[in-house]
């Protein structure tokens, strides 16, 4: 994959380079090698996605902006057909899914994916474009005249390289943000802690246990008594014969809990509804990574003189649907598309730069980011949103599906009871009121 | 399992249990390139000698790359088997105590799937 060996990397000036081979990264590279800019992709791994994990998810529409058909060519999992939520209390589930034969055909809602296969595929088409991929090469530092930024620093021995603009797209430890005095780095409060597993299960078996037609997906998010009642959620998604799943929990809670992120995993495994789908299948391989759940609130200044900031960098996940690659192919192209701009104009300055900013304004990446800004802060301070609600959706439902001597009107009484019994009234509706507020 | 749980299950894998998974089992699992120098360290071991009880970062790791080692009282560092989260450096470890920076290009993990 390596570049390396062609080029004298000391080889003049670059318009732009990208810290980072992720999704903003690599969207950031294709539209500006589209403009017709020079612009150089610098990873640290052995090749874009060699470092990168996610559930994961990557949804149509956006990607389709950057790369149009990527369905025809992109290494993908399963398109999935077929998404639920469950309300675990341990021994029970209460499941909403939501299934669609739209999702099954073009232009697709989502697909499953590994990212390590996914990154390189996608550094491959912003090569084809013009871009260049320097792999292996980690940004050390930035390259500053007084407050402006004019380029990097690599680990490499000839590897101080120029250019007119950087754009920071390195994740979600914002290592160079942070000493572009840009970040503030990132708090245990809206930082989750997510570990997952590759398990391999016969393509037919895995068909068989999620109920699909052959080469659909599902994909489940779990909340409740998976994560030892701290905020926290499981995810299961299907891919061609193997299975993704993992736990992510708020890592402040986790800290202050004295809980094992691995031990959650295991323990969710565990649990009767997920052992029927993966029993028998045998783990490939065990993943960590952070996720940024601050939202609109946590983000980090996005630019100033000659440096952009995008993607997980700048904390754009929404912490609700999990979504952040979306996101970052989204603001990875506002940023090119500003890079190009700033060149016509001939500058690189805060002042012209902010048009990433008025751009991410206007796009549902900010939208987003708006809506649930208080997700994450709420959902700390009300724990039992994760155990006492299933607890409640499960007895109730259970309630309602036991088929005994009671009517079912004398059953939606009982079940009001319960209800009540378990949460008194005012503590209910300040919950529901709180929540209101929230998403809202 | 109950008889009755037992019952439940596709018929081909009745005997089945799924395999509890040590952190180092997990780990096998995972490809990594290791650097001869460490990309982790302590900034200060009176802090974890002194003041930190817990202990946060051994069990805050994914990967337990941190362990107490009651002999030398201090935190060794298994570095190779980071999986480059970024957890200890962003509360993992509550007294800022440990110094964290990526592995120098072309090291440390290499994701197969991720
Ligand atoms: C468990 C989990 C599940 C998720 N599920 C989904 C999902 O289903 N759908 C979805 O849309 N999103 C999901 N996300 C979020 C999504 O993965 C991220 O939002 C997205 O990857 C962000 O892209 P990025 O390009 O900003 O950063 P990254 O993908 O993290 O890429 C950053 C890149 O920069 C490189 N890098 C960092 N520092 C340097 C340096 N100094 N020098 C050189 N290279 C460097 C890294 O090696 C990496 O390749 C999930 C995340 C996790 C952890
Ligand atoms: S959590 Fe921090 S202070 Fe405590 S033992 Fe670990 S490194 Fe030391
Ligand atoms: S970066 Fe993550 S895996 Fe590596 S030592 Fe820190 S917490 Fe452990």
């Amino acid at each position: 994959m390596s570049d390396l060996a062609n080029i004298p990397i000391t080889s003049g000036r670059f318009d732009a380079i990208i810290v980072g081979g992720g999704p903003a990264g690599l969207s950031a590279a294709c539209t500006l090698a589209d403009g017709g800019a020079r612009v150089a992709v610098i990873e640290r791994g052995d090749w874009p996605g060699s470092k990168n994990m996610m559930g994961g998810l990557v949804f149509s529409q956006p990607t389709a902006q950057v790369t149009p058909e990527f369905w025809k060519k992109a290494p993908l999992e399963r398109h999935i057909t077929r998404r639920e939520m469950w309300l675990t209390t341990g021994e029970s589930v209460a499941k909403a899914a939501y299934e669609s034969t739209d999702f099954g055909a073009e232009p697709y809602n989502s697909f499953s994916v590994f990212r390590s296969r996914f990154d390189k595929w996608l550094a491959g088409e912003a090569r084809a474009k013009g871009a260049l991929i320097i792999t292996e090469t980690l940004v050390e530092d930035l390259l500053m005249e007084g407050d402006r930024v004019v380029g990097v620093r690599t680990g490499r021995p000839d590897g101080d390289l120029d250019a007119d603009v950087v754009i920071l797209c390195e994740g979600v430890n914002p290592f160079l943000a942070e000493k572009a005095g840009l970040s503030k780095g990132v708090k245990p409060e809206s930082l989750a802690l997510a570990v997952k597993e590759v398990l391999a299960l016969p393509r037919e078996k895995l068909e068989d246990r999620f109920n699909l037609e052959e080469g659909n997906g599902a994909a489940y998010e779990v909340i409740g008594e998976i994560t030892g009642g701290i905020p926290g959620t499981g995810f299961i998604y299907t891919n061609r014969d193997t299975v993704s799943i993992g736990v992510g929990v708020i890592l402040k809670d986790m800290v202050d809990q004295t809980h094992e992120a691995y031990a959650l995993l295991e323990r969710f495994k565990a649990q009767p509804q997920v052992q029927r789908l993966i029993h028998g299948a045998s783990p490939r391989e065990y993943a960590a990574h952070l996720i940024p759940e601050g939202g609109y609130r946590g983000m980090p200044r996005l630019h100033g003189n000659g440096v952009l900031v995008a993607g997980d960098a700048a904390g754009m996940v929404n912490a609700v649907f999990t979504e952040g690659a979306n996101l970052a192919l989204l603001s990875g192209r506002m940023a090119g598309e500003t890079v190009l701009r700033a060149r016509a104009c001939g500058s690189f300055e805060a002042i012209t730069l902010d048009y990433y900013r008025q751009q991410l304004e206007k796009s549902i990446v900010m939208k987003d980011l708006k809506t649930f800004q208080n997700v994450t802060p709420f959902l700390s301070s009300h724990p039992h949103f994760f155990t006492m609600y299933p607890e409640l959706a499960s007895a109730a439902v259970k309630e309602l599906l036991s088929v005994d001597s009671l009517s079912k009107a004398d059953k939606m009484h009982l079940v009001i009871k319960l209800v009540r019994s378990q949460m008194p009234a005012r503590k209910l509706m300040r919950d529901l009121y709180d929540a209101w507020r929230t998403f809202s | 399992m109950s008889e009755e749980r037992k019952h439940r299950l596709p018929s081909d894998d009745r005997d089945w249990k799924p395999a509890k998974l040590s952190v180092t089992d997990k780990l096998g699992l995972t490809k990594f390139k290791p650097d001869a120098e460490s990309h982790l360290s302590i900034k200060d071991k009176e802090i974890c000698h002194e003041t930190c009880r817990r202990k946060y970062c051994t069990h805050t790791c994914p990967a337990q790359v941190y362990r107490w080692e009651e002999e030398e009282e201090s935190i060794s560092i298994a570095y190779e088997g980071c999986l480059e989260c970024g957890t200890c450096r962003s509360g993992g470890c509550p007294y800022d105590n440990i110094e964290m920076s990526y592995p120098r290009g072309g090291f440390g993990v290499q994701y197969r799937f991720g």
